[in-house]
């Protein structure tokens, strides 16, 4: 009964994602992206790319290839990354509220499905809404460039891992939030928030020292261990898609933890809640 | 096992707002139990506790003390949900939805397997006389419609305890009573309604027992026909002087004046008065009460 009902869940957040023309919306961005550079490279950019390396001193059309076509993975892990994700957060933010609804939530809790069971079947259908976008433009992108130039890196593929990681983070703060207040514009702003302040968090080392109180210091190492490392994934990320080397594997794990806690306090804030 | 479809054991629930934290105490030590097979109106003015008492029922509220049994189980385990359909008042369907995938999606989440889905949903459809409608989208559906394909979702998995709330809400005349022939069809076939309604026309007619809450507690409860039983007497004259009319309280109909006597001592003491005063008697019935005048006289104390 259990994986009927799951794929119950999963469906119904597909349609509604779809309804919402939240799922076309991502599909279409994507696909615009996977034609944007089907269309470069009818104009041959790669071979322009590798003529202009030439002319600057470059030699090995093989080597130069290669590194035109890293930086352009670099760059839609980049994207992927910082705009895709802030648009799959955006798409979903409202997909909670939603469910709470008046009039739709009692009528679910009325079925024999337990409240946590709810949640995260809404949240894995929202996962996966965006997997199969993130997969579709990187797989899209990989393979033209693969077929293109004969250059397949497998190591664009982490994109997927390390997009759809960071997503499965972060939609944790929309579900708390979302399970909180019932507001989408809260759900949008939390993540987001997190988001942005990731980067300034990163400069630990060097704001530690600036900082001359003790608790001060404490605060900031605090704070960068508990939220999520937005941007030391990302520069991980980078690390990965270029073929250089990770510093620490930390920042995955502690950003982890921080998306257990918060998909834990949202299913029991869930299951206490009165609707 | 408990002997009964719904038991509540002193059922409280009391609201406290988010941030004063005041407290509202919604439900206040409700009992009441629901044999299966049998028809149960649950009745109330706005605020009595209605809503809050089904929700308990279902879940989807916790309480605060006591505790609530579906068929034995604890109504808070997930699995106490199985052999229940439930219709919610001011319900919200997915309108991305088409009836049938509505009624799919429904279904799955009661558990049942893709083959009796298959077979029931044009079954359901039929029933509710929504045949042509189950490959257009809810969003195009009128609010009775919307009412039928929900109760339609309610006994698609053909549950052993139907909760309705406001079951014939903005359902027209012909469609109430085909909600009502549905639901009587199920009552014959064993299935325990119970019903939370305004309409009390349809909860006297339709429910076996009934309960009626004031201000979140149980005021008066019992088999409808115990409760509507001898309200008293109805002596009907004429010819009656102004000032026996109004010692007595007669109320003036047509030539007639009525009176009312809520023991057969006080109605005979009344045609001897009339007797006297030369009055002509046209009759002396028993009469029963109507479920709103038990409903009013039970709210107005």
């Amino acid at each position: 009964m259990i994986g009927v009902q799951t794929l119950a869940l999963i469906r119904d957040t597909f349609r509604e994602a779809m309804a919402r023309k939240i799922f076309w919306g991502l599909f279409g961005i994507s696909t615009a992206m996977i034609l944007f550079f089907l269309f470069l490279l009818r104009i041959d950019v790669v071979e322009g790319g590798t003529a202009t390396m030439s002319m600057f001193g470059g030699n090995g059309r093989e080597m130069e290839v290669e590194r035109l076509v890293r930086g352009v993975h670099g760059s839609i892990a980049t994207f992927l990354y910082s705009i895709g994700m802030f648009l799959a957060l955006f798409a979903s933010a409202g997909l909670v509220p939603s469910l709470l609804e008046p009039g739709r939530i009692e009528l679910l809790l009325s079925k024999p499905v337990a409240r946590w069971h709810l949640l995260l079947g809404r949240y894995l259908g929202n996962v996966l809404i965006v997997l199969a976008n993130t997969t579709w433009l990187v797989t899209g992108v990989w393979l033209i460039f693969g077929i293109k130039t004969g250059v397949w890196t497998p190591q664009f593929l982490v994109a997927i891992a390390s997009t759809m990681f960071l997503f499965c983070v972060m939609l944790t703060v929309v579900f708390l939030v979302g399970v909180l207040f019932d507001s989408t514009a809260l759900a949008i702003m939390a993540p987001v928030a997190l988001m942005i302040i990731s980067p300034i968090l990163a400069q630990e080392k060097t704001v530690v020292k600036l900082l001359s109180s003790e608790w001060a210091r404490s605060f900031w190492q605090g704070l960068y261990h508990a939220l999520p490392k937005v941007f030391d994934i990302g520069r991980m990320t980078l690390n990965l898609v270029r073929h250089e080397p990770v510093e620490s594997l930390l920042p995955l794990w502690t950003t982890a933890a921080f998306g257990v806690v918060m998909l834990a306090l949202a299913v029991w804030h869930f299951e206490r809640r009165d609707f | 096992m408990s002997d009964y479809a719904i038991q509540t054991h002193d059922l409280v629930k009391v609201f406290r707002t988010r941030w004063t934290r005041r407290e509202v105490r919604a439900v206040d030590g409700i009992s009441f139990a629901v044999e299966p097979g049998t028809t149960f109106g649950l009745l109330g003015p706005n605020g009595a506790g209605k809503t809050t008492c089904v929700k308990m029922l279902l879940s989807s509220v916790h309480p605060t003390s006591g505790h609530a049994t579906v068929f034995g189980l604890d109504s808070r385990a997930h699995k106490a949900r199985i052999p229940i359909g439930y219709l919610p008042e001011n319900h919200r369907f997915p309108t991305y939805f088409t009836g049938t995938g509505m009624l799919d999606l429904y279904g799955s989440l009661s558990g049942m397997d893709a083959a009796t889905r298959k077979r029931r949903i044009p079954e359901l459809l039929e029933l509710v006389g929504l045949e042509k409608w189950g490959d257009v989208r809810l969003g195009k559906y009128s609010k009775g419609m919307l009412q039928r394909v929900g109760l339609a979702q309610a006994i698609l998995h053909e549950p052993k305890l139907l909760v309705l709330d406001e079951p014939t809400d903005g359902v027209d005349p012909v469609g109430r009573i085909h909600i009502r022939q549905i639901l009587q069809s199920l009552e014959a076939k064993g299935t325990t309604v119970f019903i939370n309604s305004h309409q009390l026309g349809e909860v006297e007619t339709f429910c076996r027992d009934v309960a009626i809450l004031h201000k979140g507690k149980v005021a008066l409860s019992g088999r409808v026909k115990d409760l509507t039983a001898t309200k008293g007497f109805r002596v009907v004259a004429r010819g009656v002087p102004e000032a026996l009319q109004t010692e007595l309280s007669g109320v003036t109909e047509g030539e007639s004046v009525i009176f009312r006597m809520p023991a057969i001592e006080g109605a005979n003491a009344a045609v001897d008065q009339l007797r006297a005063a030369g009055c002509l008697i046209e009759s002396l019935v028993q009469t029963n009460s109507t479920l709103e005048e038990v409903f009013v006289r039970t709210i107005n104390g």
